[in-house]
């Protein structure tokens, strides 16, 4: 175990991957060096949202210190993860000592059109005027992530010139691929949360989801259901609804595609259903970070795509078992090997 | 067409959805509201006001949308902007006053998620850092388009009463002193609670309104100045009013107790914040010099701020075109359908002595419509309240809408009703139409009436048709627009010979000799059910062969079907009553305006049975005066003895002579048909 003391800097209360993606990466960290857990109470959440249940479990199970709001933190090695906590308000509210600053850009800084995603020089301005550190950086999370944290530093002046870390600070995913189906059908399905940026246009869904499929399962899709979108030939699931690994027992293929003025930054979905043993179609942003194990595509191919496969079954067990050696780079131990490297490097720093 | 929407639902978004709308619809762009957008609880006015601009979603394909206050967007709209599932052809323009980057950031992304594309977003902090109001939904935008000042002959001053205490003692009387000069005039706006406390007083002849109950355009293209008083200015609307005028190069006068408007750096004048002094202020300093003040207020730089144009630029719509001449002016007449046709005949009478040549329109109810096609007039039809109807002004939503698709600016609406419909009231101000009300008198003593007046500030001529006797003519409001004439009345020749000819194919057509011919006309039974009069009428009728009586009613009227079996009874469906009357030995009718005066000039004896309802003018005071002049006799309608007595006398005894004799010597005003003709074919401009 390292002596680096290493603090993570959280909004707790974030409800989605943040949290899943810090709470895998504390059982790792715990287990190298000693960590504090700063929780920041930030204007995005209000005064009622509570902790994210699975940063909660996780914290409580590995016996974490967790100090709330706290005026300074000091630590070798500061993770801060997604600063985008921060959009709302004008200042970070605690002062930072730390000879390296790491911040986890869970969030795109740009979208696909290049507009910011929010307002990233403010939240940046925050930590960078709260924080004296030796060494500030930026690690993002993904191929992708990273393209839009380069494209916003490029077009944007900030106050220091931040550093971005080579390798990415993935998520933590399941690694062991379940054997695929050696007889694929036209079960075709999407999950993701129930926030509009996830779903395409309608026209793309209706390219996606076909009435000619034999089923099509879309696992979050309140919004569909709440504007009372009519297709008797979906299966329309609120999210929340049935388990992840009930839904993916009910598709073959995993079709997920985004409004194309979002994109997400690690695509967390896409791992778990490369983890079942699906064949994945989304659009070669998205499926960038996980290689020849997705089929990057357009809704318009989909339909094409898919009739290959049914067409010779062998390919479609061949491309799901590509996942592999993808998601072994997703790995707890590829993390840890990953926080080493950093450590080392640290430590060696400190002299 | 161009979808004009809003981020959230409600009230406030829904009124800048409408003045944003109507701004555009003015330039001549084609624009619509989703009729889904309508918020719960709109009252009257905003339903009048959108009207013209709803539309179903089904119905809609739009060509733009433009999206008012962005900075707050809420689910429903954001689902609506997904389910439009608009092409990338289709600009999509959101304005909003955004807080900071972030609230900025996050509305554009927003729509981006739902478009799946980029809205241009427009933050109108930008362009107006001292915007009027901060948080306004409303774009705050005009129409750049300065009008020469005054604009008509009498320049018209808008007051804005803001949060003035009306029951302050000097306060009335002096609004009552503006509303007397000769160099403008008054128009004031107040709250619903000011107006009444107003109503409630001697100074109920104050023209006043609510503000929503025009559009803030209508309400700057009808003004040169605006003066607003209270603590700022309450609300979107009240702004919008303000920057229309100011971009049309009108004088706005910031009278508030905060310089709300000046302090913007609108170009509007500092005047007083006492109403006390407003009067030699506007004198002294406003109303002579709107000319320069109009020069002033059209080259300041604030105009850049608040031009409509930029909007329209960023949605790709094409520069307004100028507006196509209308076709040439005509004259509208909208009667009413009442209880009878009076309204509508008295119209037809006055149509008729119009010099040859002038285009004349009618839109009327069914009711009226054979009788008006039958005089040889065009008409648009209308549709009568109905209880079956969803709401109670559904009909006159429609009169409003069909109204604005038959006239033109310039043309000349001649209402002849006793209550002044919203259609009416509108169209006549949004269209910015002449306007003449034919307005008979015998009003009776009902909240009704008060009402009415209320809205006799938007027609430029009141034509008072009088009554023949003058203790009958009351006066209900004063001033140069108030026309009086005499008697409009229908009048026919009718010569023995005629007359004789007509009984003798009366005789034919009913296969009867008779000596004598009774006409009874006592209406539709619409205000009060005559059906026992006309049986009892009948009943005694019966045992007089030499009689032929004739229960004469309009086409398509309801007559109960006991009424055919009397042996000397005949219903006739007509709409030449008069060549009847001309014909009968005597008259047995209600006394209504037209038959009164009708049969009066036509000197028929005749026995009268007033009508009574609360919106019914006061046929017994009419029908007395008569009978006090042995011209007639007067029966009430529950006298069952009385009529029976009437009529013996005038078959047996020598009532009816005596009634002719009395009619042939009185003496009767000079009917006013030609003059109430005169003076709608007046240029009233020139006059």
């Amino acid at each position: 175990m390292s002596g680096t003391r290493v603090a993570y800097v959280v909004e707790p209360r974030f409800s989605g991957g943040t949290s899943s993606a810090v709470a895998a990466e504390l059982r790792v960290m715990s287990e190298c060096c000693p960590v504090v857990i700063h929780a920041r109470r930030s204007a995005m959440f209000g005064d009622t949202q509570g902790m994210a249940p699975v940063l909660h479990q996780t914290i409580d199970a590995l016996g974490l210190p967790v100090i709330w709001d706290a005026p300074e933190i000091s630590a070798d090695v500061v993770i801060i993860h997604n600063p985008s906590f921060l959009k709302f308000q004008q200042a970070f509210g605690a002062r930072i000592f730390a000879r390296q600053l790491i911040v986890v850009t869970h969030e795109n800084f740009v979208r696909p059109s290049g507009i910011e995603a929010f307002d990233v020089g403010a939240c940046l301005a925050q930590i960078d005027s709260a924080a004296l550190a030796l060494r500030k950086c930026l690690a993002p999370i993904s191929t992708y992530n990273r393209a839009t944290v380069q494209a916003w530093l490029r077009e944007h002046r900030t106050t220091i010139a931040w550093d971005v870390l080579d390798a990415d600070w993935f998520n933590i995913c399941e690694t062991d691929v379940a054997e695929p189906t050696t007889t694929p059908r036209d079960r075709r399905g999407r999950h993701s949360r129930a926030t509009r940026e996830k779903f395409p246009p309608l026209e793309q869904l209706d390219l996606c989801f076909p009435v000619h499929a034999e089923s099509n399962v879309l696992l979050g899709a309140n919004f569909l259901i709440n504007a009372d979108i009519e297709r008797p030939h979906w299966t329309l699931l609120p999210f929340g609804s049935t388990d992840v690994d009930t839904f993916l027992d009910m598709i073959d293929f995993y079709v997920y595609f985004t409004t194309p003025t979002w994109r997400e930054s690690f695509g967390r979905v896409i791992a778990e259903a490369l983890a079942a043993g699906k064949v994945v179609l989304t659009d070669p942003d998205t499926g960038a970070i996980f290689g020849d194990a997705v089929i990057p595509c357009q809704p318009s191919d989909v339909d094409r795509i898919i009739d290959g496969y049914l067409a010779e079954p062998s390919r479609y067990v061949e491309q799901a078992l590509r996942a592999q050696p993808v998601l072994d780079s997703f790995s707890a131990a590829s993390f840890r090997q990953r926080l080493c490297d950093l450590l080392t490097n640290d430590a060696e720093a400190a002299g | 067409m161009i979808v004009i929407s809003a981020g959230t639902r409600n009230l406030r978004s829904y009124d800048a959805q409408l003045v944003f709308a109507t701004q555009l619809a003015e330039r001549g762009h084609d624009v619509c509201i989703d009729a889904a957008s309508l918020p719960e609880g709109t009252r009257r006015s905003r339903t009048y006001e959108a009207a013209s601009l709803l539309v179903d979603r089904a119905d809609i394909s739009p060509t733009a949308v433009f999206v008012l206050g962005a900075d707050e967007l809420d689910d429903p709209f954001l689902s609506t902007l997904w389910e439009y599932g608009l092409g990338s052809e289709v600009p999509v323009v959101a304005t909003g006053r955004f807080e900071d980057q972030q609230a900025y950031l996050a509305a554009k992304a927003k729509l981006a998620f739902s478009l799946g594309r980029e809205a241009e977003v427009i933050d109108l902090c930008q362009s107006q850092p001292r915007a009027m109001l901060p948080k306004a939904v409303n774009p705050l935008v005009a129409a750049r388009a300065p009008r020469a000042r005054p604009m008509g002959r009498t320049p018209v001053v808008t007051v804005a009463l803001g949060s003035l205490e009306t029951d302050e003692e000097a306060l009335l009387p002096h609004l009552s002193r503006l509303n007397n000069r000769k160099e403008f005039r008054l128009q004031v706006i107040a709250s619903g609670k000011q107006k009444e406390q107003i109503k409630s007083t001697a100074y109920r002849d104050l023209p006043v309104l609510h503000l929503t109950e025009l559009s803030p355009v209508t309400f700057a293209h009808r003004s040169d100045v605006f003066v607003l008083f209270g603590q700022g200015i309450a609300g979107e609307r009240m702004a919008s009013f303000a920057i229309n005028l100011m971009a049309a190069g009108g004088a706005v006068v910031d009278c508030t107790e905060n310089r709300a408007i000046v302090e913007t750096g609108a170009p509007a004048l500092r005047g007083p914040e006492s109403l006390m002094a407003l009067e030699n202020y506007l004198c002294g300093t406003v109303v002579k010099s709107l000319g320069q003040i109009g020069e002033q207020v059209a080259h300041s730089p604030w105009q850049r701020s608040i031009d409509i144009a930029r909007l329209e630029s960023a949605a790709g719509l094409p520069p307004p075109e100028p507006k196509a001449e209308p076709p040439h002016r005509k004259v509208v007449f909208f009667p009413t359908n009442g209880v009878g046709l009076g309204h509508a005949q008295r119209a037809t009478v006055v149509a008729e002595a119009l010099p040859t040549g002038t285009d004349v329109t009618f839109a009327a109810f069914p009711s009226c419509i054979p009788m008006i096609l039958r005089r040889g007039f065009d008409c648009l039809p209308l549709v009568s309240r109905s209880d079956s109807h969803e709401t109670p002004i559904a009909n006159d939503i429609l009169t409003y809408r069909r109204l604005q698709q038959v006239l033109y600016p310039g043309d000349r609406l001649v209402f002849d009703g006793g209550y002044v419909f919203d259609s009416v009231f509108r169209t006549i101000q949004e269209m910015d139409l002449s306007a003449a009300w034919i307005r008979r008198g015998l009003w009776p003593d009902s909240p009704s009436a008060r009402i009415a007046l209320d809205r006799e500030h938007v027609f430029d001529r009141v034509i008072v048709p009088s009554e023949a006797f003058e203790e009958l003519n009351d006066h209900y409001s004063f001033g140069n627009r108030i026309r009086i004439v005499g008697p409009i009345v229908k009048q026919a020749e009718r010569s023995p010979q005629a007359r004789a000819t007509l009984r003798d194919r009366l005789q034919e057509r009913f296969g009867r000799p008779f000596d004598k011919l009774v006409v009874s006309m006592l209406g539709g039974g619409v205000a009060s059910d005559r059906a026992a009069h006309s049986q009892m009428l009948s009943a005694l009728l019966a045992e007089r062969p030499e009689c032929l009586h004739l229960i004469v009613v309009w086409p398509n009227s309801t007559v109960s079907p006991t009424l055919h079996n009397w042996p000397n009874t005949r219903v006739v469906q007509t709409l030449e009553a008069t060549a009847l009357c001309l014909s009968a030995d005597f008259v047995i009718s209600a006394a209504g305006y037209n038959s009164v005066h009708e049969i009066l000039y036509h000197r028929i004896p005749a026995i009268f049975i007033p009508q009574s309802a609360p919106y019914l003018d006061d046929q017994t005071r009419r029908a007395r005066a008569l009978e006090e002049r042995g011209l007639c006799s007067t029966v009430e309608e529950t006298d069952f003895l009385k009529l029976e007595r009437a009529l013996r006398d005038c078959l047996d005894g020598t009532a009816a002579e005596s009634f002719r004799r009395a009619l042939e010597a009185v003496e009767l005003p000079e009917p006013g048909t030609e003059s109430a003709a005169r003076l709608i074919a007046q240029d009233w401009e020139a006059a």
